[in-house]
């Protein structure tokens, strides 16, 4: 039990072996293989796939999401904008209203200033 | 989704009040409160007449009107018809001379207006109207 097998010892034991046995037994080992391969190539492209669906999704949801926040930036920009430009039509409109009122209540007519 | 439809909604709200302001329609007379019906009296007949921005003008100005002396009060209504009458340009021009005039030192525009009463006063003898420019 404690002899010491080199490598190339054990490949020649099982060369040997695999040399002993029956038909019937190497054909259930070269399908069993042939299976094994099969599974280990469906289980290494099938992530890689659904790693690439997912990043479709991902890059999909990613576009939609700018696109959304694009919008909304353009629509708080053109708000804002308009809200600007109706606050300062309402004070110039004041401005001018106050400029009314003082002309109309001032020491000197109208006709004054009225070409 | 949902802060982002908040963000647009917000945004739909801002630019509809907006231009409800730039663009709202100004009252007819009978929709006015009894404040600014007292302030634009002498307009009551032409106030539908008027120009949107005139009218929105002349509302402005009426907000005021309760804060004037009565003296002011008098001299706002005495004027209220014939300044309406003005075009849009000459009431431009007249903003521009009474800013302009504005500006003038103190002392200078007291001349200014001590002649336009002496003028005023010998238009009213020659005629018979007494003046309507008050002495301050």
């Amino acid at each position: 039990m404690n002899q010491k097998f080199y490598p190339e010892q054990i490949k020649q034991l099982l060369n040997r072996s695999l040399a002993q046995l029956d038909q019937p037994t190497l054909t259930r080992l070269r399908d069993a293989r042939a299976q094994a391969l099969a599974r280990h190539d469906a289980h290494s492209t099938a992530p890689a796939f659904a790693w690439a669906t997912l990043w479709t999704d991902h890059r999909h949801a990613a576009d939609s999401h700018h696109k959304s926040h694009y919008l909304a930036a353009i629509v708080l920009l053109a708000a804002l904008l308009f809200s600007g430009a109706a606050y300062w039509h309402h004070t110039v409109d004041h401005d001018v209203s106050d400029v009314d009122i003082a002309i109309l209540t001032d020491d000197l007519p109208i006709e004054v200033y009225v070409d | 989704m949902r802060v982002r439809f908040s963000i647009l909604a917000i945004c739909i709200t801002l630019l509809l009040q907006a231009s409800l302001s730039v663009a709202a329609p100004y009252k007819s007379w009978t929709q006015l409160t009894p404040v600014q019906q007292e302030a634009l009296q002498p307009l009551a007949t032409q106030w539908d007449s008027l120009s949107t921005k005139l009218q929105k003008n002349l509302l402005h100005a009426a907000k005021r009107y309760p804060k004037l002396t009565p003296e002011q009060k008098q001299l706002f209504q005495n004027r209220l018809e014939k300044w309406s009458k003005l075009t849009p340009e000459q009431r431009k021009r007249a903003r521009e001379k009474f800013s302009a005039f504005s500006k003038v030192p103190p002392e200078h525009r007291e001349q200014v207006k001590q002649m336009v009463r002496q003028q005023e006063a010998s238009k009213a003898a020659a005629s018979g109207v007494p003046p309507v420019t008050p002495v301050r």
